[in-house]
């Protein structure tokens, strides 16, 4: 399927509108999934949630829930689906870190360690985005998924981005957040808070932003009845 | 009648040119531009019990549009599903395929939308007793939010319910949990279909249920 | 100016590289990313004058809009522009004329593009509030965006669009709201309602999906507001 030399075997599908992945598990091995995002998988597959911690993490909000998906009868074919629509990108870390939006994640080979409570990540990201960030560091596949379509930046020097088009970013980046021009564009120009990149290292964009899509299909919500 | 699929897979819209004397069957509210010259006639769904079977056991609603062409020259329709996604097109033979809810659009007058009994085990699942079958002789399109896979089935597989779009009718369907109790509910997973038997499935590459999740992570 | 689009129908962005001098008008919220040294200015829309409070107090009402204009430095820049609606995004060169376009559907335009908020043509038909339209004049170009793939069509008689599909369209097209199907029970049935019937000669944008028929479908899933 895939010229993936060192890592797993998979596919593509559907790019870059629904990209959808396929994986070949050899027997024996496992993968990390987003929860409720497999989509199709053969029966000689696995499924273990893993909850770590118990119950008080399930409480707390953790902001991202993995499942283990084992080729153990076999070895078995697991087909993954995001949530929202847009692309899909792979990178096969070698002992590298990467930074994620949370919800961002797709599915990683056993191998890479995958953080979501380091407090440093949110530095600089207000709540108000609900942008968590993840870090994902190792040798191993990493999938991950934009909502709208992606778009690769080379950055070398500086680079200005809104918070909520970020996706992912290399480790060696300096990023901070500044707001546009002073209080008043923020109500105003719309773009309220903006990451300044500096440095040489790569950025991962979406081309579509939750914000918008949670102001448009406001009205259609169901209303509370009180 | 020459039809065209463009758009794929994003936002798939059907064009249909209709000659003078043809009709072609949408869904309600499946128009999004049309030549003056065709004439639009709502019509309960293919008689008065299927179409209630239809509406409470399939999920389609209750009233279809059939537009003819009555004028002396070919006239275009513009046909489009609610959910962005993508459009199968296939052509039946006198045979027949098993739609899910929700996955039907239009067809040509050759085609019948019954009902059909899916046994228990599907209750559990979202998918309720019935499913939709399209049989006969003509062209039909169905399509699913997402971009629409179609999978050889050799031997057995398990598919999240909320992806199976389409079916060929000799495979056998069963619902079951996606693990153990406890990982099945935690693990986001829930409930799955295993498909069995020999034949094509259609899956989409989104759901529904995938979209609103993430959505209601972010509210 | 160029402008270039990325990534349509599904996932449209708009890549604008600008030059020195040059000035880019865009809907507020519309910028992705932007070359370091680019300059952003905010301001109203002209139909409203009194202030930073009482424009907010339109926007609210769905009356005012607020607009950024994008200056780049020295050695020119680049913009990328984001789609309210999920769609296609279309560029259109506008050469001395008057384009209707649906206000949810303005992304951007070169400086030189008068953008009026007053035009009322559909407003004592269509009893949906919530739509606005905008009139685009002048000579330049401009990016409209749409709920699902954008398609032309090339009227020259008449032509049916239904009311949930038209993004722009030229001024000198005449339109008439009418029933769907010819009859009531057709109409409201057939789930077309009312439906746009253009005459004349000039173009239609539409686009092919329908934003409230797939808000309808996905709202009951989400969470109460």
């Amino acid at each position: 399927m895939s010229d993936n030399t060192q890592g797993l075997d998979f596919r593509f599908d559907c790019k870059p509108d629904f990209g959808f992945l396929t994986v070949n598990i050899p027997q024996g091995d496992t993968l990390k999934v987003e929860a409720s995002a497999m989509a199709g998988m053969d029966t000689t597959i696995k499924m273990k949630t893993r909850i770590k911690g118990g119950f008080g993490r399930f409480l707390t909000g953790e902001s991202l829930f993995i499942n283990e998906f084992t080729a153990e009868q076999g070895p078995g074919e697991i087909q993954i689906a995001p949530g929202p629509p847009g692309d899909i990108e792979h990178v096969y870390l070698e002992n590298e870190t990467i930074f994620l939006q949370n919800s961002a994640f797709v599915a990683s080979a056993m191998n890479i360690e995958v953080e979501s409570k380091w407090q440093g990540f949110t530095k600089g990201f207000f709540s108000g985005e609900n942008l968590f960030l993840i870090r994902c560091s190792g040798s191993g596949d990493l999938w991950f998924n934009t909502y709208g379509a992606m778009i690769q930046i080379d950055v070398d020097g500086e680079y200005v981005v809104d918070t909520g088009h970020i996706v992912a970013f290399t480790d060696g980046l300096d990023y901070k957040v500044t707001k546009v021009g002073g209080y008043k564009s923020l109500f105003l120009s719309g773009e309220g808070f903006v990451c300044r990149f500096q440095g040489r290292g790569k950025i991962w964009i979406q081309t579509r932003q939750v914000s918008s899509f949670l102001n448009w299909v406001y009205p259609y919500r169901p209303a509370s009845n009180n | 009648m020459i039809t065209e699929v463009i758009g794929k897979p994003a936002f798939a819209y059907i064009n249909v040119d209709l000659e003078p004397g043809e009709s072609v069957i949408a869904e309600s509210d499946a128009m999004s531009s049309m030549s003056t010259e065709l004439e639009m006639a709502a019509s309960f769904n293919g008689g008065f019990f299927s179409g209630l079977a239809k509406k409470f056991f399939g999920g389609e609603s209750l009233f279809v549009n059939t537009f003819t062409n009555t004028a002396s020259s070919p006239q275009r329709v513009t046909l489009v599903q609610a959910t962005p996604g993508d459009v199968v097109e296939i052509d039946l033979d006198n045979d027949s395929i098993c739609l899910q809810p929700g996955a039907y659009i239009c067809s040509t007058p050759g085609l019948k939308l019954g009902v059909r009994w899916a046994g228990f085990a599907s209750f559990i699942g979202r998918e309720g007793l019935f499913k939709l079958e399209v049989s006969g002789t003509g062209r039909l399109w169905y399509g699913a939010y997402g971009g629409l896979l179609e999978k050889e089935i050799d031997g057995e597989y398990i598919i999240d319910t909320s992806h199976l779009v389409s079916y060929e009718p000799q495979l056998t369907l069963k619902t079951q949990l996606a693990g153990g109790l406890f990982s099945s509910f935690f693990s986001g997973e829930g409930l799955v279909t295993r498909v069995e038997g020999k034949g094509k499935v259609v899956i989409q590459t989104r759901s529904m249920s995938g979209l609103s999740s993430w959505a209601n992570g972010k509210i | 100016m160029d402008i270039e689009i990325l990534h349509g129908p599904g996932s449209a962005a708009a890549r604008v590289q600008l030059e020195s001098g040059e000035c880019l008008t865009a809907e507020g919220g519309a910028m992705i990313s932007m070359s370091g040294d680019m300059d952003i200015t905010t301001t109203t829309m002209k139909k409203g004058k009194g202030g930073i409070l009482k424009a907010m107090k339109r926007m609210l009402a769905g009356e005012s809009f607020l607009i950024n204009h994008f200056t780049p430095g020295s050695r020119g820049g680049e913009v990328l522009l984001a789609t309210s609606l999920p769609g296609d995004m279309m560029v259109y060169e506008l050469d001395n004329e008057n384009l209707i376009v649906q206000g949810g559907s303005y992304v951007a335009c070169e400086e030189s593009i008068d953008i009026d908020m007053s035009w009322q043509g559909f407003k004592s038909v269509l009893a949906d509030n919530s739509v606005f339209w905008l009139s685009l004049k002048g000579r330049g170009k401009c990016v409209v965006n749409a709920f699902g793939a954008i398609y032309p069509v090339e009227v020259d008689g008449e032509y049916i669009v239904d009311t949930g599909h038209i993004v722009a369209f030229n001024e000198t097209l005449d339109f008439k709201l009418t029933k769907a199907g010819g009859s009531w029970a057709t109409a409201i049935f057939g789930g077309e309602g009312l439906v746009c019937r253009f005459q004349g000669k000039g173009t239609v944008w539409c686009q092919s999906h329908n934003a409230s028929s797939f808000g309808s479908t996905l709202g009951p899933k989400l969470k109460t507001r």
